[in-house]
């Protein structure tokens, strides 16, 4: 027993859980697992209690794992941590470190760090211009705030054929690329950012995580819930009736020729959505070309406050209060009506 | 002279014309065009909602329905174009004309006509209300004698004359929004929707509450009232809707002696109606 004791308590857990499901289910080969983590973290249920004591899921689903964005990083791409096994608790992933792929026009090894610099320099930075932390820093969202990959839809650049890699392209690549897992490998990574891989939908819903949490908005002292605003319009409405050819929030709010990550505040004078530039937003030549500028002055995110527009709140509150000071009174007149019918003549002065 | 109110009978009744088949052509294509609208447009307005996505989807869902809305839309305001050149042709071949013959005509004369136009909202309507208070709350059993045209049936007539106006104008500003925001500011396209929404949200409680309950809930009408297919109305609907209306057609007819007791002096049943006037 005293042999036992020394040995830490999640090493002995780790072995346990092993023997346990060595009995479960036969292994399996895993072709794209060089390391061969899937052999422990292939099975379902696999799990720790950490530190701090919360509960830690430590299953790969290996299906889901080879249709993602990232099938082809080994795991110690992202854990390089983890040198053998068994191995420690992993640290938490860094998605800045440099990974498994060779970018082509500078040979170097890939890494997001030029994302993380647009975000530093974006509304959705931690830090301010000077570097010191914004005030409620923690609320800013981190990459795996919106990079979840549940929201990803399978790729179909021809949409109207089926979902899934399509046929016809891959056709075109067999030409030069003999090897269908580098055309995989290739296509996925590249069509993946030629095309949107959520459904306006999606976008809003991922937007909405943080612009339409209240608390957060209060904090930040938004002007709205951005994207309960937005599915008040036109545009909003139709993407929630999945119309994929409307605009979702990164159409407006990104600027033509920059990346999501760039976006910036309305107030900087550089941004799309700046008094002075969003004229040029509906007129874009996908959307609205005989559109004036005039057109992007449409409050896209009215809620109908006196503090937003006292017009708007009054109108608003002209047809509230007309079809309550039409319906309400009518719809008493019914009911008397409907109770006098039972009592045709009965009456305090009777007709004579 | 006026032309006389035709009076038919059938099986020992009495049916008093009220609408002419133009009258009742436009009146089934409103009301196609308007169930059409609100089927369509009633899913956007509460995306939110349980059942918007199946209604939608009936019409096509966000692909279809919005064209087939439009097409309704624009069709409503033919309707209404049409329904206005209707209403000033009808006013020139009926008062004007008559003036006209009778060497009276004066802008004037032309405005009175048309303020004691039967359709127009009038003193009498505000005593009709009053006098149905009473009615509906026990005070006295007599109903206001109604006029051709009740104040009931011109609540009806100009709630949709109103809600088409705004409608059809709100509607096109949303539809053209790139041309109507070269000459107006952007927020108009808010105000447009506002309008647009809430506007055809009350159009559509108000007839398919109020106006379906007149002509067609109502114990004295239930299932309906079929004057808007046949263009008649029948003697016990008239008495009890438009008895000031009932007796001076009645008159000028030289009926004077067929004429029934007032709503409420009797109970509501033409069998024991016909044999008072029998």
């Amino acid at each position: 027993m005293t042999v036992l004791k020394k040995i830490p308590r999640f090493v002995f857990s780790f072995w346990m859980a092993l023997l346990l499901l060595a009995f479960c289910k036969p292994f399996d080969s895993f072709a794209a697992d060089i390391g061969n983590c899937l052999l422990c973290h292939k099975y379902p249920g696999l799990s720790r209690i950490d530190e701090e004591g919360k509960f830690k899921l430590l299953y790969v689903n290996e299906d889901i794992f080879n249709n993602s964005v990232h099938a082809k990083v080994k795991c110690e791409g992202c854990h390089p941590d983890i040198q053998k096994i068994p191995h420690e608790p992993a640290k938490k992933v860094d998605c800045l470190i440099q990974c498994h792929i060779i970018e082509p026009s500078s040979e170097q090894k890939f890494s997001h760090q030029d994302v993380q610099n647009f975000l530093a320099a974006s509304v959705h930075a931690k830090t301010d211009q000077n570097g010191n932390p914004k005030k409620y820093s923690e609320d800013i969202p981190i990459c795996l705030d919106c990079h979840d990959n549940p929201l990803y839809r399978p790729l179909s650049f021809f949409k109207r054929v089926r979902p899934g890699i399509s046929e016809a392209a891959l056709g075109r690549c067999r030409v030069c690329h003999k090897k269908d897992e580098f055309i995989f490998r290739f296509y996925n990574h590249v069509t993946t950012r030629l095309h949107k891989i959520r459904n306006p939908k999606n976008i809003a819903e991922v937007c909405e995580r943080c612009h339409d949490n209240p608390e957060i908005v209060a904090r930040h002292n938004l002007s709205t819930k951005a994207v309960y605003s937005y599915g008040e319009t036109f545009h909003g409405k139709a993407a929630h009736y999945l119309d994929e050819s409307i605009p979702d929030c990164l159409d407006c709010h990104v600027k033509p020729g920059e990346s999501v990550h760039q976006m910036m505040s309305h107030k900087e004078p550089q941004s799309i959505t700046h008094e002075n530039n969003k004229g040029k937003i509906c007129s874009n030549i996908d959307c609205h070309p005989k559109a004036s500028p005039t057109l992007a002055n449409y409050s896209v995110h009215a809620e109908f406050n006196l503090d937003q527009s006292s017009g708007q709140y009054f109108f608003k509150l002209f047809f509230i209060t007309l079809t309550g000071a039409v319906l309400l009174p009518m719809m008493g007149i019914m009911f008397l009506d409907l109770f006098r019918r039972l009592f045709p003549n009965a009456s305090l002065r009777k007709r004579k | 002279m006026e032309k006389q109110i035709d009076i038919r009978e059938k099986d020992g009744r009495k049916y008093f014309f009220r609408f002419t088949l133009n009258q009742r052509i436009q009146h089934i294509l409103l009301a196609v065009l308007v169930i059409v609208l609100v089927l369509t447009g009633m899913p956007l307005k509460f995306h939110q909602a349980v059942w918007a996505p199946y209604l939608y989807a009936l019409f096509g869902g966000i692909k279809v329905a919005p064209v087939i809305h439009k097409i309704a839309g624009v069709m409503l305001i033919i309707l209404f174009i049409y329904h206005l050149i209707y209403l000033c042709v009808t006013f020139y071949q009926g008062p004007v004309r008559a003036l006209k013959q009778r060497n009276e005509l004066s802008a004037g004369k032309v405005l009175k006509a048309l303020i004691t136009h039967p359709i127009v909202p009038s003193l009498k309507d505000v005593k009709d209300i009053i006098n149905l208070m009473k009615y509906l709350l026990f005070i006295t059993n007599k109903r206001p004698e109604g006029a051709e045209f009740t104040w009931k049936e011109k609540f009806d007539y100009w709630g949709p004359f109103w809600g088409i106006a705004i409608m059809g104008f709100s509607g096109l500003i949303m539809w053209h929004k790139e041309l109507a925001t070269r000459f107006l500011p952007g927020e108009v396209i808010n105000f447009a929707l506002i309008a647009h929404s809430d506007e055809a949200l009350l159009a559509a409680l108000f007839l398919f509450i109020w106006h379906f309950y007149n002509v067609h809930f109502s114990t004295s009408v239930f299932p309906m009232e079929p004057a808007f297919l046949t263009g008649y109305l029948s003697e016990d609907m008239m008495v009890e809707e438009h008895y000031e209306y009932y007796k001076q057609v009645m008159k000028e007819q030289g009926r004077e002696k067929e004429i029934l007791a007032p709503h409420g002096s009797r109970p509501i049943q033409s069998e024991k109606g016909s044999e008072t006037a029998n």
